[in-house]
């Protein structure tokens, strides 16, 4: 069912949303969100932001220097639930660091943080989960915050971040 | 809908009035992104069910957050005839009772903590009423009191998601107004009278970059509001935005006719989807009403607002980078010049300002240029809006006059860290700014005053962190942060962060060398001089000012291979192991014990521990404080079951096995000679590693016994003797020799030690009395606590009489004021500080007050009061109040000029002690000046090579283990002088110990130690505490977390 869905979208979605943007090669950021939000895997196919390039008048490089340049863009699929551990500072402050790596051990990725360490997101091989940071929520008096599909929890602790994963889509998520 | 004139602005008004003041109970629940994490949506659906079942007549309205995000979820009543009411911390649960006292039409008290009797919202006032004496206004709390809000003026009490509310506090008459001036210019010269300056970080003065863009000559100029808040720790626009997006239009819409602009457009970032949501509401609304569009207010100036999401990119908030970004390009800067104001966006002159720089505009114009530069300092003029957050007890958004003092944030507002841990710093500014240390508090929160200390205002992130952040880890955070935000476009920022990155990384890994702190300052000068914008020139920042003010964090990481704070993993095994000073493997002993391995339980604790039997009754057990047990109910007894091996040890068939054990390590004889001068703690856990280690060691003690303070200053009923001598005689079946009766100086010189020996370890304590300076003090019933414990411990006449007062709050104080009692004294304790600010341990100065002794607070001594024999009759106090903080988060006792005169016939003087430095001084050993040893913090070494000093002479008067901890330290770093090799590491063998973590916390509740009652205590010396039960000892140790079992993630196939 997942490799099904990891397709490009469809071209009757991309005019429909380039439809809506007619003016200026300005707003190939805002066609590119929209565009991956419609995915049902959240993510930017080749084909895909190559129709965009195309149908925008604006060159293919740009266009991926743009999504590869902007953290909220995917060229990866992602899981069909994503966890958000804020990396913001009152986060880290309090504890964040330890949230993620626990949680990510958890969900089986092991990366040697003093080589690389750079991947901000992390998505298990059948796509049921992905594991992300975000810079900041701005929410940050409730810190530590955890955002499971969208809905901000404050005050999380290991054992509620593992109960609240263990609870996605009824105990069948993770 | 659509408001042509002042009278349609007029009627709008006062339809929204009736809307704020509808003449009926109106309640507001705080819906911010945060109130609603802390489930504001349940509580406003339970005041509408409530409303419902008791068919109560009144109005739910969301409103936005008032600030106070603590105490969130936040909800406003008002009930015509009274104040408004802020009630915190409501549950779903309490809305039936809060319906019900508004059925009563009486405000609902039990949750409220302030009240507003009437409100400025500068651009129009609302009067609620007057009454409820009982509660506070809202400025009188701790956490508003010094606030002014002028960003914040409608948050919290209007509905942002209702144009006519806005309209009703006077919204939108502002940019009336400014519409109706003959010439633009005079609303810029408005802006530069109120000397505004810009409120993303940079400051630069509104009314001038404004200026700039009006003279600016285009057919198309845009106005842009950065609303990218990007800095990690910061959430003070988004919350502007949440709880009232029409003052930003309407500043943007002033900002617009001012400077000739036609289009405006707001960069918002996209995690911030509330505020997108209300923000587009907004626009939509005033669209509605005529306010955005064509010929507003019939005049020819047309404008429209365009908002667009940023995607995750915190250089965008760099201008130029801004504008690359919305032609839509990765936002990669631009040299400047040409700057936007000559050209921006397309080419065309722009005016970027930040959403709270906007926000100011309205009060401006209504309220003049020169009313607004009445407020905060001459340079730095207005208020900012902080958000308070990190190790901070009253978190929320703070919004101050500029020049404020950074501790009144602190500890005023504040009110201090969680759990009374020492506020270590701030970091102000995020990733662009500085960490201020707590020693800076006093500095005025403005522009010039932050920078220079090393740090920015910025965007008004104020992040506070405690004792257990560690500093080091913090500068690696925010280089990590900049060198994955680094656009990549200029050179220095690129490659700087990442050689910077790499270094940090070394030292949080202990693997960095001296020369590495060297390179990393040079590699942030160089970023912060050559990037070309502004996220490379600020951010070396965190780690030049971590540098500057947490230099010995860095030394700790680097030379000792400790994190101190426990955050940097690789450098401790848990928590309760890094807080001790000597470093215990304690979840180990605990596990070995669980297991009924004593015998390798006893061997580990000793290889750690040479005074284990001490240590176990007598600790500071700072493990205790930092154990993650606590977070499930209360922290291990450590220090119990510590107590309780050495204790089977002793009194058990094992101390053979154990002696053997410990002889068998034991390395080969050296052939070097140490020389070792004080037979305390320090002296004595020196001289059992070094002989461990093969060396030849000899100690020489002034006195006729070994033990030092444990022998002679600390009371039988918590240390008994006999215990002790078991302990060394341990040390000594190794091979360490004792001479006793020789006294430095006296007995034994220095030079003699130097020339017959390979080193001299010289650790001979704390033994001069400090004085308090006070009348009368010279009198012989006069004690000091060392003479007067001294004096008990050898069994000689004290001829102490009836009444005693001890002036003190230290453990010295307390094993005083306990022997007294056990004496026959009546006894009192006089501490010029609060009971929890006691240095002494909490359960001493517990169990001194159920045997009878008297406590007494904030009164410090004056004089000696004496009959007329000259025989002493009393002390004279003076009893204090608390002041002021002073910088260390902790409130200065003052003088309330009221005194009191205690009777009693002795006094003990329990105020410190020091070293006797004559000796050294004598000796050529550099001396501080507060007379302890000059010794290097990690080698132990003096000025004299090979000669070391450790102990309380070189930290000055401390603990058993504190002192102990520096001679392990001495003798590790003794022993790799001698033999240029470090053989410490193989001293300390390990043990195979199960790497399970229970799924579940295990152990029920803690266990404490079996007592005598106070009754038989408080005439015996017999030893107080009898330790654990076996069963309790082994069900104690099941109640660790093991956190020294580091879960390895494993890789997936």
């Amino acid at each position: 069912m997942i490799a099904a869905e990891a397709k490009p979208l469809s071209q009757e979605i991309v005019d429909e949303i380039i439809a809506r943007h007619p003016d200026k090669t300005g707003d190939v950021l805002s066609v590119l969100e929209e565009i991956q939000d419609r995915h049902p895997l959240k993510y930017l196919p080749e084909a895909t932001y190559d129709d965009v390039a195309q149908k925008m008048g604006v060159s293919r490089s740009q266009v991926l220097s743009v999504i590869t340049f902007y953290s909220f863009f995917n060229l990866k699929p992602q899981g069909r639930h994503t966890v958000t551990v804020c990396r913001g500072t009152a986060c880290h402050t309090r504890g964040s660091k330890p949230l993620l790596d626990g949680l990510k051990a958890k969900a089986g990725f092991h990366e040697d943080d003093e080589e690389g360490g750079s991947a901000t997101s992390f998505t298990t091989p059948d796509f049921g989960l992905t594991i992300r940071t975000v810079a900041c929520f701005g929410q940050c008096a409730l810190a530590p915050v955890a955002a499971i599909d969208h809905e901000i929890y404050g005050h999380v602790s290991d054992i509620k971040l593992r109960k609240l994963v263990a609870a996605i889509d009824g105990g069948k998520g993770s | 809908m659509r408001i042509h004139d002042l009278d349609g602005l007029h009627d709008i008004r006062r339809t929204g009035m009736m809307k704020l003041l509808p003449g009926k109970p109106r309640i507001g629940v705080g819906m911010g992104t945060c109130g609603m994490g802390n489930g504001a949506r349940e509580v406003l659906q339970a005041l509408g069910q409530a409303l419902k079942d008791q068919n109560v007549d009144a109005q739910v309205t969301p409103v936005g957050c008032f600030g106070f995000c603590a105490a969130e979820p936040l909800v406003n009543i008002h009930i015509p005839g009274f104040p408004l009411v802020v009630l915190g911390r409501v549950t779903p649960d309490d809305a039936a009772a809060i319906v019900s006292s508004i059925a009563r039409n009486r405000p609902p008290l039990e949750k409220a903590i302030c009240k507003i009797e009437e409100w400025d919202h500068l651009t129009g006032h609302v009067m609620y009423g007057r009454g409820l004496a009982e509660v506070p206004e809202w400025n009188e709390i701790p956490f508003f009191k010094g606030q002014k809000k002028i960003v914040l003026r409608n948050c919290g009490l209007i509905n942002p998601e209702d144009i006519e509310e806005y309209v009703a506090v006077g919204g939108y008459h502002a940019f009336y107004q400014a519409t109706q001036k003959p010439n633009a210019n005079e609303i810029i010269e408005e802006v530069k009278k109120s000397k505004l300056r810009g409120r993303g970080g940079a400051g630069y003065p509104t009314g001038v970059k404004w200026d700039l863009l009006r003279k600016a000559q285009s057919d198309q100029k845009y106005i842009i509001c950065n609303a990218d808040e990007g800095d990690p720790g910061a959430y003070m626009n988004r919350n502007e935005i949440e709880s009232d997006p029409h003052m930003l239009i309407e500043g943007m819409l002033i900002g617009a006719f001012a400077m000739g602009a036609t289009e405006g457009i707001v960069y918002l970032r996209a995690e911030y989807p509330l505020a997108v949501q209300r923000l587009k509401h907004a626009v939509a609304e005033a669209r509605e009403f005529g306010l955005i569009g064509e010929h507003i207010f019939g005049t020819t100036f047309s404008f429209d607002i365009k908002l667009i999401e940023g995607a995750g990119a915190f250089v965008c908030g760099e201008e130029t980078a801004m504008i690359e970004s919305l032609e839509g390009r990765a936002g990669r800067p631009r040299p400047r010049p040409p700057f936007p104001a000559q050209k921006g966006l397309w080419g065309r002159p722009t005016n970027i300002n930040n959403v709270e720089t906007w926000c100011n505009i309205p009060v401006i114009i209504a309220r003049g240029g020169s009313w607004f530069a009445e407020i905060g300092t001459t340079n730095s003029s207005g208020t900012k809006v902080f958000s308070l957050v990190g190790k901070i007890n009253n978190t929320g958004l703070v919004e101050l006059p500029l020049g404020t003092p950074l501790k009144n944030v602190i500890y005023d507002i504040g009110q201090g860290s969680p759990g009374g841990k020492h506020v270590k710093a701030v970091q102000s500014g995020g990733p662009s700014g500085g960490c201020i240390p707590a020693a800076n508090f006093d500095v005025a929160i403005d522009y010039e005053s932050l920078a220079q200390i090393g740090a920015i205002m910025g965007s008004g992130g104020m992040v506070v962190m405690d004792e257990e952040n560690c500093m080091v880890d913090v500068a690696r955070y925010f280089i990590e942060f900049t060198h994955s935000e680094s656009c990549g476009k200029c050179v220095p920022c690129r490659a700087g962060l990442d050689q910077a990155l790499r270094i940090l990384k070394k030292i949080t890994a202990g693997g960095a060398e001296e020369s590495d702190i060297a390179d990393l300052e040079e590699l942030g000068q160089m970023i912060k001089e050559m990037s070309l914008c502004g996220l490379g020139q600020t951010a070396p920042n965190p780690v030049l000012t971590t540098l500057r003010y947490f230099r010995r964090e860095y030394e700790e990481h680097l030379r000792a291979h400790r994190c101190r704070a426990g955050v940097c993993e690789k450098l401790y095994l848990s928590p309760c192991e890094n807080s001790c000073p000597l470093h215990m493997r304690i979840p180990q002993f605990l596990e070995l014990t669980r297991r009924g391995q004593l015998a390798e339980a006893a061997e580990l604790i000793w290889l750690d521990n040479p005074l284990p039997g001490s240590t176990g009754r007598i600790c500071q057990h700072p493990c205790e404080s930092q154990c993650r047990r606590n977070t499930v109910d209360a922290s291990v007894n450590m220090r119990e079951v510590h107590r309780f091996i050495s204790d089977q040890v002793f009194d058990g068939p094992l101390l053979a096995e154990i002696k053997a054990r410990l002889k068998a390590h034991r390395m080969a004889p050296t052939g070097k000679k140490i020389a070792i001068v004080g037979a305390g703690p320090s002296g004595l856990a020196a001289a059992f590693y070094l002989t461990l280690l093969g060396h030849d060691v000899t100690i020489f003690e002034a006195r006729e016994e070994a033990g030092g303070m444990l022998l002679y200053s600390l009371p039988q009923y918590r240390l008994p003797k006999k215990m002790l001598r078991q302990e060394l005689d341990v040390i000594e079946s190794l091979g360490v020799k004792f001479r006793f009766n020789q006294k430095l100086g006296a007995g034994v010189s220095l030079d003699v030690l130097e020339a017959e020996n390979d080193a001299v370890f010289l650790a001979t304590g704390t033994w001069k009395a400090m004085t308090a300076g006070i009348t009368g003090e010279e009198s012989p019933s006069v004690w000091h606590a060392i003479h007067f414990l001294e004096q008990v411990a050898r069994e000689e006449p004290t001829n102490i009489g009836k009444k005693v007062v001890v002036i003190g709050g230290g453990n010295a104080a307390v094993d005083s004021a306990r022997t007294a009692l056990r004496l026959g004294c009546e006894v009192t304790i006089a501490y010029r500080r609060e009971r929890h600010d006691m240095p002494a341990i909490p359960e001493e100065v517990i169990d001194a007050e159920a045997e009878g002794v008297k406590l007494m607070f904030l009164v410090s001594p004056q004089r000696v009061v004496t009959d007329k024999d000259s025989r002493v009759s009393g002390i004279e106090l003076m009893r204090t109040k608390l002041g002021d903080f002073d910088l260390d988060g902790r409130r200065r006792p003052v003088s309330t000029g009221e005194m009191t005169i205690v009777p009693c016939d002795n006094i003990i003087l329990a105020i410190g002690e020091r070293p006797d430095a004559e000796p050294l001084r004598r000796c050529g050993i550099h001396v501080r000046e507060n007379d302890t040893a000059a010794a290097d913090w990690v080698t132990y070494e003096t000025n004299r090579p090979r000669v070391f000093a450790g102990g309380d002479l070189v930290t000055g008067a401390s603990n058993v283990s504190s002192t102990m901890a520096t001679g392990k330290d001495a003798a590790r770093a003794i022993d790799g002088i001698l033999t240029g090799q470090n053989r410490f590491a193989e001293l300390l063998q390990t043990f195979e110990v199960p790497q399970v973590v229970p799924e579940e916390p295990e152990g029920g509740a803690r266990n404490v130690s079996r007592e005598l009652t106070p009754e038989q205590r408080r005439t015996s010396f017999e030893e107080a505490m009898l330790g654990l039960t076996q069963a309790k000892a082994e069900a104690e140790c099941s109640r660790c977390l093991r956190c020294d079992v580091h879960e390895l993630a494993t890789v997936k196939e």
